[in-house]
């Protein structure tokens, strides 16, 4: 007998990057899997081969034995693969009964009026997701909640053998995760083969009967949830290896400076999606503060609050003075730096250019002995000083990144996971020059990781961030017991 | 002869098609409009150029001069008129502001064809030339102003090389075109950066217009073909590339200036209107873009 | 309630198809071509408002249409039911045509070509004068009728015909799959729907109507030419009435179309600068009411 849906040497290539390479695993009927890796790891290209969406470069993709790779989407669609998506598109003019009943129409330009029975099994399946209440109000109206149900909704009408779950969680409240559960799991009871994509294990580690982890399009591990939890390589992709118990920095620095920036109840919604639920951190003058969490946490998100690129509600003090009303570039030019995690480099300039912008707003002689300074820290930028952006290695953009960031002479630098695909070479030198850095400048850093190994030698004080929220404050040294453990 | 009279007369509009080519890509690759009045900011200028160098005796050089700022001034209006108030609109999705941006350029094209048409006619007008007098290159007797024409436009591109290679503000509109995000989070305000490069494309393609209505003269009619004429080559030179568009505008205006020749100078651009769909059927990244 | 717009449509039919008893020749001649122009600025809307796909070309389709039924016409001498079904057929074969690119290109491209699309049609009937009449036009012998009546009750029959079914089919089950797939065609084709197929048969039928409203006005005007039924700027005042009148309504492309065409009217006395007052209007309320007319009754009704 052969399981409800096979992958077998998955490849898939963008040009010259193999986001994805020989994956291979398999669902049966009545079997949820989690498939799981951090960003950028190709869990998604794969979720997209299975649906068609991207055309996979090698490699089978089996749905009851029958080969799907390569068909187009609504083929697929009609063969019995169904995918709920993480964001919904609803239409602004129809009700959600109507969406559900659009997924139960058919492939047919002569079919002009939908069969009787199809309002009457729409109506169902709104009951069954718990919509009744609102089939007949247009998904504008609806809380996010409710739009990820109308997704559920057009998955569960579709009734596909094989359903594709996008990160079922995400933006969910703990009371919505449960509801949620409950109707993925009722797709087992129904003999679908399920499979999540999510980050993290943990947010679907309740849920799942097995877990695949991908990490840079590879195979890292594969079992139970608890065994690849435990996994020495899962751990390591995730949270960069051991978690060590002591600092190595030898001072810690003092606590009772001035604050810098104080964040208080702060809250961002994309859409109607919370991102950021009353998130409040201080960071003194000086300080060197890691916030901890897993892709997804929101870190991204309240750093780009801070920034001023994402509009929130609450209080952010930078000096003492409010940064409401600000843009982003005036945050930046106020002394608020942000290193992104998606770097943002000017790609067909050069490794000199790049760093001159970041000074242009200081006087010439200034922004000369600073360059000075950075080529010491970062001596492999000044022999590519000539070199255009695009061509670097990652961990060298990574560097230019922090480098022209610097030329701006921050007040508080926020670095956001600068260890995102990096090898472990480079972050150890990576490492070694953000302790220099600490320790020369006096600098107040941010640190956004969820490479803990990374993020903690460095800190003064941790926050550990979890699902929108701001779930443990400490020093470091408490890290490993109070909160190390029910990381992953 | 009439080869080499091609190949001269080729070189020069292909020069001036090249300018405002550069601007029209310029605001594409920082801001991301495509601007349907293009044709229309050409025609403001050399209208304006040509009607008070006629009218109000500023002399060829005063009316040029005239005719650009109007080009300035056209193309600020626009964006701050039309475009600005698309992107910001709260009532527009933001799937769809592409689409009103296109439809609002247009029609403020329009708009201005009529406004042209009404106070001056539709009849083609000819911008007095900046020097008379002809000579003969390779062979060809050619008026000095095409020659002036192919000189300005090549030191004007020239320029707008050293100001965005050299200096700082050119320096952050070119980091600009590369990544929006990131001038913004070096602390350089945005909104400032648009202005900036509408100022310096109304300019250009004013200067462009002028040029032309020296060159082959303009009427109110001609806007919608310049508009096609600029999206060509911005298509053909692939979207947002500045090289690309220069290269694009000599294959443009050659292509032009051979069928004015040999066929008739009212169908000059359906030949490069067929290479256009050809290439964006086969290849939507341009002839020469990258992917 | 549910009664409410249906009965506002059929008594506003009903005022329509009896005012040829209390109007003159005159004011019903202006809305004869209303009338054409409404159904081209309907078929816009159901590529635009359901299909997503924004076609910069309309009058394309239009003089694809009346091109080949006055060519037949004039000079094979084709009878007019044979022209009419002619000049369909042809807006639809150029309706595939430019949905080809419509369904490998995104965004500006598509627009694009449906933009060069017109201006290489202007620019051969130009070339081929000598055939085609060019810019001063060609007279066609064949009319529908002489009567003013008649001709606005044909025109207005067309206009009741050509917006009932395309009201209908954009309501309907094919409607709803046009909707999605516009709205986001990878998570349509996600649902198992063939999109290409979909907006594919949207094209044709957008062409079908866009070609028989372009034939018909050539056998009520008895000429065709460059500036009545090809120039980008009567595309573009379809384009103009189905937004004015409301995107994504079908009937919002006829009530723009009226209304375009009465406030020409009105504003007759001002001479050429009437366009540019009616193009104004339109930025204006492209600007504030990017919904039309009919999006800011509906929305005011759901506030209500």
């Amino acid at each position: 007998m052969s399981a409800m849906l096979t992958v077998d040497g998955l490849v898939k290539r963008f040009g010259g990057l193999m986001a994805v390479k020989d994956i291979g695993f398999s669902v049966e009927g009545g079997e949820i899997l989690g498939l799981i890796g951090p960003n950028g790891s190709g869990k998604s290209t794969v979720m997209k081969c299975i649906m068609g969406i991207e055309r996979p470069t090698a490699g089978s993709v089996r749905l009851e034995g029958r080969e799907i790779a390569g068909w187009p989407p609504h083929r697929i669609a009609r063969a019995g693969v169904g995918l709920v998506w993480q964001h919904s598109h609803p239409l602004p003019r129809q009700t959600v009964l109507e969406h559900i009943e659009l997924a139960l129409l058919p492939d047919s330009l002569l079919r002009v009026v939908a069969d009787r029975h199809v309002a009457d099994r729409a109506r169902a399946i709104a009951a069954r997701v718990g919509l009744e209440r609102v089939a007949n109000r247009l998904p504008r109206t609806l809380p996010f909640a409710d739009l990820r149900r109308l997704e559920l909704a057009k998955a569960i009408a579709r009734n596909p053998k094989v359903v594709l779950v996008d990160e079922p969680f995400a933006g969910l409240t703990s009371a919505e995760v449960a509801d949620f559960s409950e109707l993925i799991g009722t797709f087992r009871a129904e003999g679908h083969a399920v499979l999540l994509v999510d980050h993290n294990v943990k947010s679907v580690a309740a849920l799942v009967d097995r877990v695949f982890a991908m990490y840079l399009g590879e195979r890292v591990a594969e079992g139970s949830a608890a065994e690849v939890m435990r996994d020495e390589t899962v751990r390591r992709v995730y949270l960069g290896g051991a978690i060590a118990g002591t600092t190595r920095r030898s001072h810690s620095r003092v606590s009772n400076a001035p604050p810098l920036l104080e964040v208080e109840g702060v809250s961002v919604f994309y859409g109607k999606a919370q991102a950021l639920d009353q998130v409040s951190i201080t960071v003194r003058e000086g300080e060197c503060v890691s916030l901890v969490g897993l892709n997804g946490a929101g870190k991204t998100t309240l750093f780009n609050a801070i920034s001023g690129i994402v509009p929130s509600t609450g209080l952010i003090r930078f000096t003492g003075e409010s940064l409401r009303g600000r843009t982003a570039a005036q945050v930046a030019r106020a002394g608020v730096v942000q290193v992104p995690e998606s770097r943002e480099l000017f790609g067909d300039m050069s490794v000199r250019e790049n760093l001159d912008l970041g000074g242009q707003h200081l006087p010439r002689a200034t922004s000369g002995r600073l360059l000075g300074e950075l080529f010491e820290l970062f001596p492999i930028l000044k022999e590519r000083q000539a070199q255009t952006a695009r061509t670097l290695s990652g961990g060298e953009q990574q560097m230019l990144t922090i480098a022209r960031a610097l030329m701006m002479q921050p007040k508080l630098l926020i670095l956001d996971e600068p260890t995102l695909g990096l090898a472990p070479v480079i972050l150890e030198q990576l490492s070694r020059a953000l302790g220099r850095l600490l320790e020369t400048t006096g600098l107040t850093v941010l640190l956004g990781e969820q490479n803990v190994t990374f993020a903690l030698p460095q800190a003064d004080r941790v926050y550990v961030l979890e699902h929108a929220r701001i779930v443990w404050e400490g020093s470091p040294d408490r890290f490993a017991e109070e909160a190390g453990r029910g990381l992953l | 002869m009439t080869a080499l009279q091609i190949l001269v007369d080729g070189f020069a509009i292909s020069a001036l098609y090249g300018v405002g080519a550069v601007g029209f890509t310029l605001i594409f690759g920082v801001s991301g409009v495509l601007n349907l009045s293009h044709g229309a900011l050409m025609v403001v200028a050399a209208v304006v150029a040509w009607y008070t160098a006629a009218s109000f005796n500023a002399g060829p050089f005063g009316g040029a001069a005239l005719g650009i700022i109007a080009g300035l001034i056209y193309a600020l209006a626009t964006f701050v008129l039309i475009v600005r108030p698309i992107q910001r609109s709260r009532a527009i999705q933001n799937e769809e502001k592409e689409i009103f941006v296109l439809t609002g350029t247009l029609l403020w094209g329009l708009m201005t064809q009529q406004a042209i048409s009404y106070l001056f006619t539709n009849n083609p007008r000819t911008v007095l030339p900046l020097v008379e007098g002809v000579v003969d290159v390779i062979g060809v007797r050619t008026p000095v102003n095409e020659i002036i024409t192919a000189l300005i436009s090549w030191a004007v591109i020239g320029l707008l090389y050293i100001f965005v290679q050299r200096t700082r503000t050119g320096k952050v509109l070119l980091a600009a075109s590369m990544n929006a995000r990131g001038v913004t989070l070096l602390g350089f305000e945005l909104s400032r950066i648009y202005l900036v490069t509408w100022a310096i494309y109304g300019l250009l393609a004013g200067l462009a217009g002028v040029l032309l209505g020296a060159f082959l003269g303009v009427s109110s009619d001609s806007i919608g073909q310049l508009t096609a004429s600029a999206f060509s080559i911005v298509v053909l030179g692939g979207l947002g590339s500045v090289s690309g568009s220069l290269i694009a505008a000599y294959v443009v205006g050659y292509i032009e200036t051979i069928t004015a020749y040999t066929v008739a100078p009212s169908v000059r651009t359906l030949p490069v209107l067929a290479l256009l769909v050809l290439v964006v059927y086969m290849r939507p990244q341009g002839l020469l873009g990258r992917r | 309630m549910r009664w409410l717009k249906p009965g506002i449509a059929i008594a506003v039919l009903v005022v329509l198809y009896l005012l040829p008893f209390g109007v003159s020749g005159y004011i019903l001649g202006l809305l004869t071509v209303a009338y054409y122009y409404g159904v081209a600025a309907m078929a816009w809307d159901l590529l635009f408002g359901f299909a997503g796909e924004v076609n910069f070309g309309p009058s394309f389709l239009v003089g694809l249409g009346a091109y080949t039924a006055a060519l037949l016409n004039h000079y094979e001498g084709a009878p007019v039911w044979l022209c009419l079904i002619a000049g369909g057929a042809m807006a639809v074969v150029g309706g595939a045509v430019l949905a080809i690119p419509a369904l490998r290109l995104r965004g500006p491209y598509f627009g694009l070509v449906t933009l060069v699309a017109v201006l290489m049609m202007q620019n051969l009937l130009v070339l081929f004068a000598g055939f085609t009449g060019g810019e001063i036009g060609l007279d066609i012998p064949s009319i529908l009728t002489i009567s003013d009546r008649w001709n606005y009750w044909y025109a207005l029959l067309f206009m009741t015909i050509s917006g009932g079914l395309m009201f209908g089919l954009s309501q309907s089950s094919v409607g709803l799959i046009l909707q999605a797939s516009g709205q986001d065609a990878t998570q349509a084709a996600a649902l198992g729907f063939n999109v290409a197929k979909h907006k594919l048969a949207a094209f044709c039928v957008s062409a079908l109507f866009s070609g028989l409203a372009g034939a018909m006005l050539v056998f009520y005007l008895a000429t065709v030419s460059v500036g009545t039924v090809v120039d980008l700027a009567i595309g573009v005042q379809f384009i103009i009435a189905a937004v004015l009148g409301g995107r994504r309504t079908i009937i919002g492309g006829a009530i723009g179309s009226i209304f375009l065409i009465g406030a020409a009217e009105i504003l007759r006395p001002i001479g050429q600068l009437s366009t540019f007052v009616v193009s104004a209007v339109a930025l204006i309320v492209i600007l504030f009411f990017p919904g039309g007319f009919l999006g800011v009754a509906l929305r005011g009704r759901e506030r209500a």
